[in-house]
């Protein structure tokens, strides 16, 4: 008993301080905050999820959105799972956007702002939503200069938003590529009827994790403007 | 305990209606997010009350002036007034624009008494206002029933020393502004200040926490904060040069904003926070300016940026008398009253939180950067076409932070809206169109709503679409009983063989296309 209470004597006390630190870093690495993978995504709309790699949005990263009749629907309803679950969400450069379309979607109007910024500013616009809001939705007019774009990227990477686009003028191309393959309205007769619903295939693609090919059907918009599945 | 320090607190009743330059006599409103903030005492007459709705104040008054808010234009206006009582007393506090206080006990020994300095205040602010608007004064022990004394003035309102607590007992609980408290006590059977004033301390510290204490201590006519609570001066302050000297107000704002981060940085590493900022300001033929600002809550570092904004603008632009006579060369903030900083609770679910303050943050910074009009946010109004329900206003005219738009349930319907699903793009300049029947004839619709044939084709920018599917026409007659805004409209739903669905209005003759579901 005596001897262990004067071990502690017996040793350095630069030596001791350096152990306790030792013991210390252990601990602070077991206790880490750890980003685990399903942290870094933002979620989506149930029927959305079989068009993304790992169901979800992934931070950081940047989707694309084709087609003719379809692609706008399509990018608000994306947005609208992130946006419903407390994300603030960003429009750039679409002022003529269907606001009500919007709310139909699912998206939260009071977590958004319209941002409509001349093309020279677009780029700094932007850059300036990233990283404080989650969703920043964009349909460039212009060309993005290749500069802008990898910047761009590389903010989003290290901020964690998602971005839009919509309209293919977005030079390096996208994580996730969504396209509206097919689209056919339901309900509207010839003088009679109105717009129901929609009924759209939607393939995807993209690099990495999103290469494999997907596709799904639904109504986009579905009866009462969110999405709906076909069956 | 010691008593508070004797305090005369002069107020102009309804200044943002008076800042708005609208005469007095004549109906009017300021509205900020959608509500009511104050009403001139005509519209006051006809009903319309602060927390109105835009739509509710209308209705109750068809002829209200309704004008957006600009705090700035408040505060710059309110300068010359407050610039009038400096000779009176050299520390005259700003509560917001619109009320002042001055510590009254040093004026009133040499002008001879609280009254006489009253009517002084009076006067002087009366000379610089021309009758613009009234001035009401209220002399009492402590800020808190002093501007209360003030509000109840006709007009002017002196409570005896050491009679605030009687003065503050039959006032309803509603004054203190903390509507939850409030509402809470009046839940438990207590209206009044005296009958709040009555409960035990430690009880009320008790259910109510550090915040219903200081309600507490206000109702029972004594300060907020116990003396020893405050914590000693201590030189925190942080200046900025300005080279070369600024005479405009934007140059120096940029300034305001920094200054302000900055002091807050440091007051937040200390853990305090305060309640009154002296803005200090030294041109460059050596004048120096200074005024002090109070706010209720503790200011925040935008709250702190905007009221030296505001006071630089009021130097800057004021009257030729009070200007200064050189650029402006150097800007302080002296934090002068400081308290300890409880923090805020962000909330968890809705309410404040961490994200609502970056959105909040960078809708400012772009604002800043690209003018008021780029940033916007959705306001919910009322109409039947797809642009009327929700419009876009200035992110700068809302409160961002923990902002609720649900849609009224009880709302009643406007009939003649369109069905969901709604168009995703609404045109605020619709293109023009010519719509074709199977004989290559215009399509029209005569006074009774029928057609004149089935559209069998569009031509849009000359390329010719077929219509495969549409219905219609479904008609609007809007404002019939205004000839300035008096629409009347066919609108029709129509799928060409592109495959994109359109809703084409046909006004005047002309055909329209107003949205686009893509």
């Amino acid at each position: 008993m005596a001897a262990a209470e004067s071990l502690p004597h017996i040793i350095d006390p630069a030596e001791a301080l350096d152990d306790r630190k030792a013991r210390l870093r252990l601990v602070a690495d077991r206790v880490a905050p750890m980003a685990l993978a399903r942290e870094r995504t933002l979620p989506v709309l149930p029927e959305l999820v079989d068009l993304l790699p790992g169901g979800a949005l992934r931070r950081g990263s940047v989707v694309g959105v084709n087609g003719m009749g379809g692609a706008t629907s399509l990018a608000l309803a994306l947005a609208a799972g992130p946006s419903s679950a407390g994300s603030w969400t960003a429009i750039v450069g679409q002022p003529e956007l269907g606001l009500v379309a919007a709310e139909e979607a699912g998206i939260a109007l009071e977590r958004l702002l319209v941002v409509s910024p001349e093309p020279s500013s677009w780029a700094g616009a932007v850059a300036a939503l990233v990283g404080s809001v989650d969703v920043v939705l964009v349909a460039p007019r212009h060309r993005v200069a290749a500069g802008d774009a990898r910047r761009l990227t590389a903010r989003l990477r290290e901020r964690g938003s998602v971005m839009i686009h919509t309209g293919g003028r977005w030079g390096p191309g996208a994580d996730v590529q969504l396209d509206v393959a097919h689209s056919e309205w339901v309900g509207l007769g010839i003088g009679h009827g109105m717009l129901r619903s929609r009924r759209v295939t939607i393939n995807g693609g993209g690099r990495g994790a999103a290469a494999r090919p997907r596709s799904a059907r639904l109504l986009l918009p579905g009866p009462t403007g969110a999405p709906a599945s076909a069956g | 305990m010691s008593a508070p320090v004797r305090t005369l607190v002069a107020w102009c009743p309804d200044w943002p209606v008076v800042a708005t330059g609208s005469p007095l006599n004549e109906p009017a409103a300021v509205i900020f997010a959608n509500r009511v903030v104050a009403a001139s005492l005509a519209a006051r007459t006809l009903g319309v009350q602060r927390g109105l709705r835009r739509r509710a104040a209308q209705a109750r008054c068809a002829e209200l002036v309704i004008h957006d808010r600009d705090e700035a234009r408040e505060a710059r206006l309110f300068e010359p007034v407050v610039a009038s009582l400096d000779d009176i007393s050299p520390r005259v506090e700003v509560t917001r624009p619109g009320a002042c206080a001055i510590v009254v006990r040093g004026p009133s020994r040499y002008f001879g008494g609280d009254a006489a300095v009253a009517d002084l205040v009076r006067n002087r602010m009366g000379e610089v206002l021309e009758g613009r608007a009234e001035v009401k004064v209220g002399v009492a022990d402590g800020p808190f029933a002093a501007a209360l004394a003030a509000r109840a003035a006709d007009p002017v309102r002196l409570v005896e020393e050491g009679t605030a607590a009687e003065f503050l007992a039959p006032m309803r609980i509603g004054v203190l502004e903390r509507p939850e408290l409030s509402d809470v006590l009046i839940r438990l059977g207590v209206r009044t200040l005296g009958a709040f004033a009555a409960l035990p301390v430690g009880d009320v510290l008790a259910r109510f926490g550090a915040e219903g204490r200081g309600a507490h201590r206000l109702a029972a006519g004594l300060d907020e904060r116990p003396p020893d609570a405050r914590l000693p001066p201590a030189d925190w302050s942080v200046a900025a040069e300005i080279d070369p000297p600024a005479d405009r107000v934007d140059r120096v704002a940029f300034v305001a904003r920094s200054l302000a981060d900055e002091l807050h940085r440091r007051l937040g590493k200390e853990g305090v926070t305060c309640v009154r900022v002296a803005i200090e300001a030294q041109t460059e033929h050596g004048e120096e300016l200074i005024r002090l600002w109070r706010h209720e809550g503790a200011l925040t570092d935008a709250a702190v940026a905007d009221r030296v904004r505001w006071q630089l603008d009021g130097w800057l632009n004021g009257s030729a008398a009070t200007r200064p006579s050189g650029g402006i060369a150097r800007v302080a903030l002296v934090p002068d009253e400081l308290i300890p900083a409880t923090g805020r609770q962000l909330g968890f679910w809705g309410g404040e939180t961490e994200i609502d303050e970056r959105a909040a943050r960078v809708a400012a910074r772009l604002q800043g950067q690209l003018g008021a009009d780029a940033v916007m946010v959705p306001e919910r109004r009322g109409g039947r076409h797809a642009h009327e329900q929700l419009t876009l206003v200035p992110s700068a005219t809302v409160e961002l932070r923990g902002r609720s738009l649900t849609s009224d349930p009880e709302a009643p319907p406007w009939p003649g809206a369109l069905p969901t699903p709604s168009p995703t793009r609404v045109f605020r300049n619709p293109g023009s169109v010519d719509v074709h029947d199977a004989a290559g004839r215009p399509v029209t619709v005569d006074g009774r709503g029928r057609l004149s044939a089935s559209p069998d084709c569009l031509m849009i920018d000359g390329k010719k679409q077929v219509v495969t599917a549409w219905a219609g026409p479904w008609p609007v007659d809007e404002r019939w009983w205004d000839p300035g805004g008096h629409r009347r409209q066919a609108r029709f739903q129509m799928i060409a063989d592109d495959g994109v669905a359109r809703l084409l209005a046909l006004e005047g003759g002309r055909w329209w296309i107003t949205a686009v579901w893509d």
